[in-house]
C-alpha cells in the first residue's frame, strides 16, 4: 500500500513540474499576435521533434496513467478499511473541504484533460479532426488552432472555471505529495504549506487567465 | 438540564444496529458526558431495560478507552479532549446528542459504543518495544539523551492508543498511532539498535490489519487528545523508505 502512495506522490511531483513547463510555454500565448504565432510554432515543432521531449512526453503519459490507476487501487482499499460512515461527522471542524475530496477534485481534473486532449492533442498529434494548416514558416499553426478555439465563450469559461479544482488538488497535493515521500522538516512544512498554496495559485490562476486574455485579444 | 441522545445500539459484532432516541431530564452542567450516560443507564435499569454498553477506564482523561463520536466529532466537540473530559455544558440544554462508535473496518463493534481496537495492540507486539536490557532506573538516568531528542520521543510517547486518529480519518488510517510508537523509540539511544526492523514490521503489521492509508487531511492531529503531530506520519514514512530501499 506504502508504494502505491509512493508512486501516487511521485507521478504527482513530476506532473506538477510539468505544469510549470506548460504554463511558461502558455505565456507564449498573450504575446502580440504575429510574434505570438511564429513563436508558438516554432516551439511546438521544436517540441515535437525533439527525441528527448518523445521520452519526456512517454513518462508524462506513464505518469497520469499511474497517478490514476494507483489512485482509484488505493480509494478501494480506502473504502474497504472505513465501509461504514457516521451518521454525524464534522469534518470541517478538523480538516479542510480540499484535502477531504481529493479524488472528487482529481475526477474534474480528468474530465478536464480528456476535452483538453481532444481540443489540441488528437488533432494536432494524431491529426483527428479537422486538418491543422501551416504558418508562414512552414510549421504547423497551433497558435491559429488555439487562437480559433478560445474565441468560443463557452470554451473559454469552461478552460478558466475548471482551473479552480485544479488549484485545490494542486494546493493539498503538493505538500502531502512531499509528506509522503518523508519530508518532516518541521519549519520546512510551515514553509512548504505556504509555497504550495502559492505555487497552486499560480498555476490556477496562470493557466486560467490566459484563455481570458486570448478571447478579448 | 434537558438533552435528546441519539444513541447507537447494536447487540453484537455480527447483529444489525440502529439509532434510538432517549430524552434524558436530571442532568447537571457539572455532570461529566460519561456520568450524563450513567445517569440514562439507570433510568434504563428501572425501566428494565437493556443499559447502553460504553468504554472507560480511568476517567481522568489518561487512559483514552472512553473514545467515542459525539456529534460528528471524536471524543466530542472540544479540541485536545477524551471523552471522559467532555461536561455536560459543552452542550445547550435540550440539544440533540448523536453518539455513536468508532468506525473502521479494523475497530469490529463489540456491543453498541464498545469496539475491538486490539488491532492496535497487535501492531505494537510487532516492534513496539525494546527488546535489548536497558537496566533499572539510575541506570537509564546516565545514558545521555539530547534534550531536544527526548522532547520529540517524549511528545510521540504521549499517545494513549485511544484510536481516535483511526475513527477521525476518512480512511481509517492508524498512521498517526503508528508513527507515534514508532517515532517514540525510534529517536531513543535504546529504541536506534533496532530502528529498520521496527518501522518495517509495525508499518506491515499496520496494513495486515486492514487500516487505510494516510492521505495528510490533518483530521487526526486535531481529534488527538494527545496533540500528537501528523509530522510524525512524514518521519515515519522517511524511516520506511530508508529501511526499505536505502538499507
Amino acid at each position: 500500500m506504502f508504494i502505491r502512495k509512493s508512486i501516487i506522490a511521485a507521478t504527482g511531483l513530476f506532473l506538477c513540474l510539468f505544469l510549470v513547463v506548460h504554463l511558461s510555454a502558455n505565456c507564449i500565448l498573450i504575446l502580440p499576435e504575429e510574434t505570438a504565432r511564429t513563436l508558438y510554432n516554432s516551439y511546438s515543432t521544436t517540441l515535437r521533434e525533439s527525441p528527448l521531449i518523445k521520452i519526456i512526453a512517454y513518462v508524462l503519459y506513464l505518469s497520469i496513467m499511474l497517478h490514476i490507476i494507483y489512485a482509484l487501487l488505493i480509494t478501494r482499499s480506502n473504502k474497504k478499511a472505513k465501509p461504514r460512515g457516521y451518521h454525524v461527522n464534522r469534518t470541517k471542524d478538523n480538516s479542510s473541504w480540499i484535502s477531504q475530496n481529493m479524488g472528487f477534485l482529481g475526477i474534474t481534473i480528468l474530465l478536464f484533460l480528456i476535452v483538453h486532449l481532444t481540443n489540441f492533442w488528437a488533432r494536432i498529434k494524431l491529426g483527428i479532426g479537422e486538418n491543422v494548416g501551416l504558418d508562414n514558416n512552414g510549421h504547423k499553426d497551433v497558435y491559429e488552432v488555439t487562437y480559433a478555439l478560445f474565441q468560443n465563450v463557452y470554451v473559454v469559461l469552461f478552460y478558466t472555471v475548471l482551473m479552480v479544482p485544479l488549484g485545490m488538488h494542486l494546493n493539498h497535493g503538493l505538500k502531502s505529495a512531499l509528506m509522503t515521500l518523508g519530508f518532516y522538516h518541521k519549519k520546512g512544512l510551515r514553509l512548504l504549506a505556504k509555497l504550495s498554496l502559492i505555487y497552486a495559485s499560480i498555476i490556477a490562476i496562470g493557466f486560467g487567465v490566459i484563455p481570458l486574455i486570448v478571447f478579448f485579444k | 438540564m434537558k438533552a435528546t441522545f441519539k444513541i447507537w445500539r447494536q447487540e453484537g459484532g455480527d447483529a444489525e444496529g440502529q439509532f434510538r432516541l432517549y430524552d434524558v431530564d436530571g442532568l447537571t452542567e457539572d455532570m461529566s458526558f460519561l456520568e450524563a450516560l450513567d445517569h440514562l443507564n439507570e433510568q434504563l435499569v428501572q425501566r428494565n431495560e437493556n443499559v447502553i454498553a460504553f468504554e472507560y477506564d480511568c476517567r481522568e482523561g489518561i487512559c483514552g478507552q472512553c473514545g467515542v463520536f459525539i456529534n460528528g466529532r471524536a471524543h466530542g466537540p472540544n479540541d485536545a479532549m477524551t471523552t471522559c473530559q467532555v461536561h455536560m455544558r459543552s452542550f445547550k440544554d435540550g440539544e440533540l446528542i448523536v453518539v455513536e462508535p468508532w468506525r473502521a473496518a479494523a475497530f469490529p463493534i463489540i456491543k453498541d459504543l464498545v469496539v475491538d481496537r486490539s488491532a492496535l495492540d497487535r501492531i505494537i507486539e510487532h516492534g513496539g518495544y525494546i527488546s535489548a536490557k536497558t537496566g533499572t532506573a539510575p541506570e537509564a538516568n546516565a545514558i545521555l539523551i539530547a534534550k531536544d531528542k527526548a522532547d520529540k520521543a517524549m511528545d510521540a510517547a504521549a499517545c494513549i492508543g485511544c484510536g481516535a486518529c483511526v475513527a477521525s480519518c476518512k480512511n481509517a488510517s492508524a498512521a498517526l498511532f503508528t508513527s507515534a510508537k514508532i517515532n517514540h523509540l525510534n529517536n531513543l539511544p535504546q529504541g536506534k539498535q533496532e530502528a529498520s526492523k521496527r518501522v518495517l514490521e509495525m508499518t506491515r503489521q499496520m496494513e495486515l490489519e486492514g487500516f487505510g492509508s494516510c492521505t495528510f487531511t490533518g483530521a487526526c492531529e486535531v481529534e488527538c487528545p494527545e496533540g500528537i503531530s501528523i509530522i510524525n506520519i512524514a518521519e515515519m514514512n522517511a524511516s520506511r523508505i530508508k529501511a526499505k530501499w536505502l538499507e
